[in-house]
This record gives structure tokens, C-alpha cells and sequence, in this order.
């Protein structure tokens, strides 16, 4: 397959989104002067480049989701210098034809009243020129050593008059080259070359000489690299205002996401063919399941997952479990932006449940007939494998008939890492200590871009993955989970479901799928789409997609009884549990309460038969 | 046009008669009704509902901007369902009754907010003079002419009749010369007498309550119906309440909308014996009512009642109306209600939206007054 052939420039800021693609299998990239790239683009010698976000303005280029280069605040290398104020300037003197330096210059200035002149002249030249009532515009690593009287950095300009960041350069790339990877790759490059951000300084001194401290700084406190809904107002408020003044022709931005999209969706035979497929127990693709997800209408989705539904369990039997959820701590160290339940350590409020506190939610589970602890806690930085070994053996001596559903993959890592263990052994010595199974936690949304954005120091996906298939094959059994509504969008819940689907192929662990939306009271993160009519979508696509997952599980908990009622007729074939305790989901706000006898009543009153089961989904005698 | 999958759920539940009928747009049989409410196929009947749905509305979802007024909750009757009455105006039985001048200063309070209707229902206090309402209308008319009033419902007209020797025409034409527009469809509960005799054995009856309606229908008043659903009713008696109701929309037009209403548990007599209806009773009620009443043009989730995330979801089983932004709510809360008061304008808008359809605001008289497109 033909390389994307790319354009960037060498400039210090655009290194880390390059970096990354040395030795790219999907992108070859020309390293170029400033004004070189649009050029090349426009010529078609180049499929991409890394343009300023002026040269978008009257053309029909795709940009890049999720990746720019921008500031909120000072940047430091695109300045306005002179000996005076530029209150009094009449002329300025510009080394480069950067036409988004200038149309920012004259934004900026206009703000002041100004409107001076713009003529081109080299670097040096210009800046040794900047006298008395002329000013130059410095961009670029020459920035760097500007010395003059009067400076304006114009990204702090921008940030003043908007109140928005400033985007300065974005991918961009002729409509209809890029595939999903492509931007899959950009994103991965950007991800690494933000990594490396420490070295490309240290690199870039050695180049040129400063100091590799400041360079670092720059890169990383003064740079943004992401391209959210924030920056992206930030471009479109510069495009607009440029607009109105003249500098620029209107424009509308294109983003490649949307139109792959598109262009994928249009691959698909039919909506109608896929539920059909999905109802009749064919496996979906990827573009099947993201088109079902994307366009089908709730009750066509319900009527497909309840057909898949009756297949699979044509008894007419819905199970559900009276299990306690036992936070043993909330002290954690992720800090995730969704959570409204974790305390740092040494927090008034933090806690480690004592045995005496454990024997006695242990001891009440039992009394009411409860068969399972579920058994979870924030990461804790002091609790090594030992603490968690000694906890299983004495709860297991003392009360051998609790299943022992507990530790998230992410704690897994979390006890691993701080015991300098191997997975495989911190697994093998968890279940010789007494754990019966894993709860499928901490999954949130299975695709990286999204964890990065919501849950930066949580687990990657493949991280959270390899734990399940590693105890899959130690024979342990789990759930799986998704949490939605964070302002993901159908890509990435397919990614999610398929990825659940892939491991499921190989090792058949998992015993059941639920899935919830976000629920934000208390947390920093701003919702998505968590409605209940989202929430029934979801959970009939699972039934759909995930078709070697044998249970599915509603939420009654974040979502009320009558929704959950809903979702029984739309795929899910489990309640759930009674629980006698959650602390999670109610910290984020959630109040729906039920205990044994009404869960049964909202299960008899949809048409079906409670019953009660085991984690392993064997049914349990009343 | 109904999809395979539809199809091939209603054959196998048995409903491709029904399902017939409701595609030629032949009226349904009372054992249709039942039928569909027993089948327990939510899916499937919300299919068949929301394709009904969406033939007569699209993708419209309607609400309207209002406020809700109870002057008094003083109620001589005793109905075993209700958190709201209380026995007399004294402190202590938790009574009260505003005076002329504090309920007409609450309502105009909310006019800066450009509330479109206001709702007024009361109790059937035994001691307030007839001109009480009729003074209430006239004040709140003069001081806000555009705003209209939806007021009291055929329980407090029948109530009207009897205490102050008047014909149910007699007072409907004096509240409406005092300003009233539009008639509230509450206390309508069950029809069936052997329920009536036990949960509201002493208002209005049921013919009371459908003659009050059709002489205010003859009147040109519109009026709204509800249903009372969730204490000691069978399902038959469900359908035999809407059939009730569509005999009289066959013969006078007059019903807007139909409301069907869960019963609330927490704070009366009864709510111990019944638990509160489960929501897949609603959908089911809601998508079974759609299909049978055939001659009313909308159907309405009182989202005040079902909580917003069941109102939302009613929207795919034939619901075509969440109500309005309600402010000031007493009756629901006093029975247990969580929702938060009042919804503000661009939430109701986001409810609807995120159900894939789009917000209409309304008037009184179902007239859209914009359609806000995304």
C-alpha cells in the first residue's frame, strides 16, 4: 500500500507530532520551510501537512481530530518586536510569508486600532529595522532570542481578546486520502513525540545551542498539543474574526474523522441487513456495528438485541445476584476526571476498612442470604501483594462459603507494580490466597484516546485486557464492563465491544457485559450523552456485537427500575444485584434502591421469572 | 412503514391481527387492549405504538412553558390515593389556602418567564365562596390577558354544582366569562365503580365526571383525560376507562390529549397495600393507550410523575408529549416525587433531543409555537 506522503516543518514546536513518525510504515514524512507545506499540499506533491491554521481558510483540506499545535497563554516564539510601542507602529517588517502570523499580527493589532503596513523582509534585517515607529514579527525558534524593548507575544494577545487558546498549526490533509489509521497513526505519533518531549529539548540545543531547560519548558508548559472542543472554538474564533475583518474568506472546518466516517458508512450493505444480521445471531463488523450504533433507532435496536435475547436464553428466566459491594478503600492515586469516590492519601476522609469492619459487612451479606463480596478499592500506595494475601486467606478461613469476586484489572497492576511482580505471579498468588473471580471495573471506555483524556494515569486498554486474559487462562472468570457517556463517540464504543469480543474469541472468560453511563455529580468531567435513552441503545448494541458473551447485565442501579425493566426487553437477560452496599455510583449522585423482594417484583412484573445465581451464572436456590 | 424485525416480532407474539388492524387504521376491540397489555412483549408493542406515533406527529416532541397553581389543598373528599389533601385550613393538619391577593402575586411572579400557561387545580374546600374562582380567573385574566388558563378539574366542577346550586353549563359559562380556557383532565382515577368505591368513593362518578366534560366540549372548552393507573385495577378496567373515554371523544372532539397517571405511594392511605406501578407498567400503558385510543391526537408523560429518564424513554413508546416546564408542583412531591422542581428550558430541550426527536414548544390548544430544530 502507497505511503501518506506528509509535509511538516523542523521547527522545535512541530517535533512532537514528528518525531514519532520516523520510521512510519503508513506515513512518509518531508520536512519543509513554513510556507513550503501549503504549497505542496495545494500542488499535490503532498497528501498531509502540518499547516497554519490560516491556510485552511477557502479550501476543502480534511483536518486531523485531536491533534494541533496551540497555546493558552504565552507561547513565546510568535512576537511582535520593536523599539516602541506598537500603539504608534506604521510598518512592520515580516521575514516569512506565514499568513496566519500575519492575519493574527493584524487581528491583534486592529484590537489597538492599528492597521499598519506589512512588508517582507529577512529575519535579521527586519529586526535590526524595528525602529522608531517600525515593528517585526519574529516567528519561529528565532523567538527565542528576541531582545527588545517592546514585545508582544501573540498568543497571550489572542488569549485576551477571545478568552480562547490559539491554535497555530493543525494536520490537514486532501479530502479523502486519510483512512481511519492514517489518523490512528498521527495520533500514536503525537502520543510518543509527547512523551519524548524532555529529549527532542535536550536534541534541539545540542542543534543549536540555549538551554535545553527552556526549550523543555516550552514544549511542555507552554504548547498544547490536543485539539479539543476548547481549541477547536479557539480556531474557529480566529477564523471567524480574521473573516470579519477581511484578512481571510469564511470558512467552515472539515474534520477527517467526519468524513471517514462517511466514506465508512457508506461501505455497509444496510442498517436493516446489520440488525437483521444481529438479530440472527451473525457476527457484526466493525463498520456494521459502528453504523448500528451511529444510526439505528431505539426500538429497532431493542427488537433486534430482544430476538437475540430470546435465542439465548429462551427460558424467559431473569437472573440476578444479592452480592455486597465492599470498597475496602478509597484512597487512590489516578485521580480519574469521572470519579467522585476516590480521597488522597492522608485526606480527612480517607479510609481502610479494618478486619473488624469487614467481618461485619462479611457477616451481614450472609444473613440476608448474600452469596458474594464484591470487593474493590481505590489504588492504594501502600498496600503491597502481602496485605491482599493476608485480607483473601482470613476472609476465606473465616467465611468459605463467600465467593470472593474481587480486584479490578486496574488493581491488579496497581498490587503487581507496587510488589515488583509479574502479573502471572501476582495472579497466581492472589488466587492461592482465596480469589474466586474478577469484576470487569475499571474497563470505562476500552480505547485509548478516550482514556487519556478521561482517565490519564489509568491503565491502557491493552493493559486492562492483558489482565483479563492472563486470569482468563488461570481460570478465572469475569465480567465485563463499559462506561459510557463521556463524550466518546460511536468509533470508540465499537472499539470497545469488539475489543471485549476479540479476547472473548480466545479465552471465553468472560461470563457477562454491563454497561452504564457516566454519572457526574461531584466529578470534573463534563457529560456526554449518559440519557436513558442512550443507555437502552448501548446496552442492546452489546447484545448485538458481543455475540459470544453469554449474559447481559441491566444497571437498575445508575439507571432507575423502569429503565432497567426496558432494557430486559432489549437484550439484557440479568438484573443484576441486590446489593447491599455500594459506594461508588452513589458518591456521583445515584439513588436508586431496591432489595430482593422488588427486584423480583420489577423482573415478575416485565414477564419474567426471577431467579437467583451464582457469579458463574448457575442458578441458586432462593 | 414498519420494519422486518417489527414484523417478525408481533407474528411471533401472536399480534399480527392487531397489528393488522392498527396498519388498515381499523379501531381496536377492547380484548385487543387487554390483550396487548398482557403479552408483556414491550418491545414489540412499543413498535407497533411508536409507528402510530410517528404517523401522526414525525419526530415532534411537544412541551409548554407553564406554571402549576393549587390554591388550596383543604379537600373535603377522601380519596385513599392522595398525599395531598388535608381536612382544614388549621396549622396543625398542615392545611392552607392562599388568600386572592397571594395566589394571583404567585402566578404573575412567573410571568417574566415567559410562562404560556397556567394550571390551576384545588381542593374541594368546603367553605371558600364560589366567587373565590371566579375572582381568581378574573385577576389573573386582567393583569396577564395573553396567558392561558387551564383550571379545575370536572371533580371541583361537579363539586361547584352541588354547593352552590348551579348546572355544570351554569358554571363552566361563568368561570369561562371569568377567563378560564382550557379544563385540566384530573380525577377521572378509574371509571369502573367497584374501584371507585374503593379509592374515591365520594367525588364525582364516573358519569359525573364524562358528563361535566361533554357539556364543557359542547361549550367549545377543551379538556384534557387522565388515568389513574396502579392501585387495585385490573387491566380490563384500564381498557374499559379508555374505552369510556374514546365513546365520548367519538361523539364531542373535545379531548386534547390523554395522560395516563402512576399512582404514588408514599404518604397515604393506600400506598402501603400497592407499591408503586413499575415502570415497564407505564410504557406498556403508555404504547397500549396509543394504540387504542384512536381519536385522540396526542399522548402525554407527566414527566413530573415518571422522572425524567422514564420520560424520556416514553417518547419510543408513543408518548408524543412530556408536558410542560412545570413550576411550583405540589401534588406529585407530596407523594413521593423526587424530580427536581421545575425544568429549565434548554434542559427539556436536551431530554427530548438526546431521545432522537425534536422539541416543539406549544400552546394551550396544541398550536406549535416553534419548532426548535437542532
Amino acid at each position: 500500500m502507497p505511503k501518506i506522503r506528509a509535509a511538516a516543518v523542523s521547527f522545535l514546536n512541530a517535533r512532537p507530532l514528528t518525531a514519532g513518525l520516523a520510521g512510519s510504515e503508513r506515513i512518509d514524512l518531508t520536512l519543509c520551510e513554513p510556507s513550503a507545506g501549503a504549497a505542496m499540499l495545494e500542488r499535490g506533491e503532498v497528501d498531509l501537512a502540518l499547516l497554519p491554521v490560516g491556510a485552511l481558510a477557502g479550501k476543502d483540506y480534511e483536518v486531523v481530530p485531536g491533534i494541533g499545535i496551540g497555546a493558552d497563554g504565552p507561547v513565546q516564539t510568535v512576537l511582535l518586536a520593536g523599539e516602541q510601542s506598537p500603539v504608534v507602529w506604521d510598518e512592520v517588517f515580516l521575514d516569512t510569508a506565514s499568513r496566519t502570523s500575519v492575519i493574527l499580527s493584524r487581528v491583534v493589532l486592529a484590537e489597538m486600532g492599528r492597521s499598519p503596513k506589512f512588508t517582507p523582509m529577512p529575519a535579521v534585517e527586519g529586526l535590526a529595522a524595528a525602529t522608531g515607529t517600525k515593528g517585526a514579527l519574529v516567528i519561529g525558534d528565532r523567538a527565542f532570542d528576541v531582545h527588545k524593548p517592546h514585545v508582544l507575544d501573540l498568543a497571550r494577545e489572542w488569549n485576551r481578546i477571545s478568552g480562547l487558546p490559539m491554535v497555530f498549526a493543525v494536520w490537514a490533509a486532501r479530502p479523502g486520502v486519510l483512512a481511519p489509521e492514517d489518523v490512528a497513526e498521527l495520533a500514536r505519533a503525537a502520543h510518543q513525540g509527547q512523551g519524548m518531549r524532555t529529549e527532542l529539548a535536550r536534541e534541539f540545543a545540542r542543534e543549536r545551542g540555549g538551554d535545553p531547560e527552556k526549550y523543555r519548558r516550552y514544549l511542555t508548559q507552554k504548547l498544547r498539543y490536543g485539539l479539543g472542543p476548547y481549541e477547536v472554538s479557539g480556531m474557529e474564533a480566529f477564523l471567524a474574526r480574521a473573516a470579519k475583518l477581511g484578512f481571510l474568506p469564511e470558512h467552515t472546518l472539515r474534520f477527517a474523522d467526519d468524513q471517514v466516517k462517511a466514506r465508512r458508512a457508506r461501505r455497509v450493505v444496510s442498517l436493516d441487513t446489520a440488525l437483521q444480521k444481529g438479530a440472527d445471531g451473525e457476527r457484526l463488523d466493525a463498520d456494521e456495528a459502528e453504523l448500528v450504533d451511529e444510526q439505528a433507532p431505539l426500538l429497532e435496536l431493542g427488537l433486534a438485541a430482544d430476538a437475540r435475547r430470546r435465542a439465548l436464553h429462551p427460558e424467559g428466566v431473569v437472573t440476578y445476584i444479592v452480592s455486597r459491594n465492599v470498597n475496602y478503600t478509597n484512597v487512590c492515586t489516578t485521580a480519574c476526571h469521572f470519579c467522585a469516590f476516590y480521597r488522597p492519601r492522608g485526606h480527612a476522609q480517607s479510609y481502610v476498612l479494618s478486619r473488624q469492619e469487614l467481618a461485619e459487612k462479611i457477616e451481614g451479606t450472609i444473613a440476608v442470604g448474600g452469596i458474594e463480596i464484591l470487593l474493590q478499592g481505590g489504588l492504594h500506595p501502600d498496600l503491597g501483594i502481602e496485605w491482599y494475601e493476608d485480607l483473601f486467606r482470613w476472609a476465606k478461613a473465616s467465611y468459605p462459603t463467600i465467593n470472593l469476586h474481587a480486584l479490578s484489572p486496574e488493581e491488579i497492576w496497581h498490587i503487581a507494580r507496587t510488589s515488583q511482580l509479574s502479573l502471572e505471579e501476582t495472579i497466581d498468588r492472589l488466587v492461592a490466597s482465596g480469589l474466586d473471580s474478577i469484576p470487569g471495573g475499571g474497563a470505562e471506555v476500552l480505547d485509548d484516546e478516550v482514556r487519556r483524556r478521561i482517565a490519564p494515569l489509568k491503565c491502557s486498554t491493552d493493559e486492562w485486557l492483558t489482565v483479563m486474559k492472563v486470569a482468563h487462562r488461570k481460570g478465572l472468570r469475569s465480567t465485563a464492563t463499559l462506561m459510557f457517556g463521556v463524550g466518546e463517540d460511536a468509533r470508540h464504543r465499537t472499539n470497545h465491544l469488539l475489543r471485549l469480543r476479540e479476547l472473548q474469541d480466545e479465552t471465553r472468560g468472560f461470563t457477562a457485559f454491563a454497561c452504564w453511563t457516566f454519572q457526574p455529580e461531584n466529578t470534573r468531567l463534563d457529560p456526554g450523552d449518559n440519557s436513558a435513552h442512550a443507555y437502552l441503545r448501548e446496552n442492546a448494541i452489546a447484545r448485538l456485537v458481543l455475540d459470544n458473551v453469554p449474559n447481559l447485565q441491566c444497571s437498575w442501579v445508575t439507571m432507575g427500575g423502569g429503565v432497567a425493566q426496558a432494557a430486559l426487553h432489549m437484550g439484557a437477560n440479568d438484573f443484576g444485584q441486590v446489593m447491599i452496599e455500594e459506594n461508588v455510583v452513589s458518591a456521583a449522585g445515584t439513588t436508586f434502591k431496591m432489595d430482593s423482594e422488588e427486584v423480583e417484583r420489577h423482573i415478575r412484573d416485565a414477564g419474567f421469572r426471577p431467579a437467583r445465581r451464582n457469579m458463574r451464572y448457575e442458578i441458586v436456590g432462593a | 412503514m414498519l420494519s422486518n424485525l417489527a414484523h417478525r416480532a408481533l407474528e411471533r407474539a401472536g399480534l399480527g391481527p392487531i397489528r393488522d388492524k392498527v396498519l388498515a387504521k381499523e379501531r381496536l376491540a377492547e380484548e385487543d387492549a387487554v390483550r396487548l397489555f398482557e403479552v408483556r412483549d414491550l418491545a414489540a408493542v412499543g413498535a407497533l405504538a411508536n409507528h402510530v406515533r410517528e404517523e401522526r406527529h414525525g419526530n415532534l416532541a411537544f412541551y409548554n412553558r407553564n406554571v402549576h397553581l393549587n390554591p388550596t389543598n383543604v379537600c373535603v373528599a377522601s380519596c385513599k390515593f392522595c398525599s395531598f389533601a388535608r381536612p382544614d385550613d388549621r396549622e396543625a393538619s398542615e392545611g392552607y389556602t392562599f388568600g386572592l391577593d397571594e395566589a394571583v402575586e404567585k402566578v404573575l411572579s412567573r410571568r417574566p418567564l415567559g410562562v404560556s400557561e397556567v394550571h390551576i387545580v384545588c381542593g374541594l374546600h368546603p367553605t371558600l365562596p364560589w366567587e373565590y374562582y371566579t375572582e381568581l380567573l378574573r385577576r389573573i385574566r386582567a393583569a396577564w390577558p395573553e396567558v392561558a388558563l387551564k383550571a379545575f378539574t370536572a371533580v371541583e366542577i361537579h363539586f361547584f354544582a352541588r354547593k352552590f346550586g348551579k348546572s355544570y353549563e351554569q358554571v363552566l359559562r361563568e368561570l369561562r366569562a371569568a377567563g378560564l380556557d382550557t379544563m385540566p383532565g384530573g380525577g377521572a382515577e378509574i371509571f369502573a365503580k367497584r374501584v371507585r368505591r374503593k379509592i374515591c368513593d365520594d367525588k364525582a362518578t364516573a358519569e359525573e365526571w364524562l358528563e361535566v366534560h361533554r357539556t364543557a366540549h359542547r361549550l367549545g372548552i377543551k379538556t384534557n383525560a387522565t388515568m389513574l393507573y396502579g392501585t387495585i385495577e385490573t387491566l380490563a378496567e384500564r381498557v374499559d376507562h379508555m374505552a369510556r373515554l374514546r365513546a365520548l371523544q367519538d361523539e364531542t372532539g373535545g379531548f386534547q390529549v390523554f395522560i395516563p397517571l402512576a399512582f404514588h405511594p408514599e404518604h397515604n392511605m393506600i400506598g402501603k397495600a400497592f407499591p408503586k406501578p413499575t415502570g415497564y407498567d407505564g410504557l406498556r400503558t403508555y404504547a397500549v393507550s396509543r394504540l387504542f385510543l384512536d381519536n385522540f391526537d396526542h399522548l402525554k408523560a407527566y414527566w413530573v410523575s415518571l422522572g425524567e429518564r422514564m420520560a424520556q424513554t416514553a417518547l419510543s413508546f408513543g408518548v408524543d408529549d412530556v408536558d410542560g416546564t412545570v413550576l411550583e408542583e405540589r401534588i406529585y412531591h407530596m407523594a413521593g416525587s423526587h424530580v427536581p422542581q421545575g425544568q429549565t428550558e434548554s434542559s427539556f430541550h436536551r431530554l427530548i433531543r438526546l431521545a432522537g426527536r425534536v422539541p416543539a414548544e406549544r400552546d394551550s390548544l396544541y398550536h406549535v409555537l416553534k419548532v426548535h430544530e437542532a
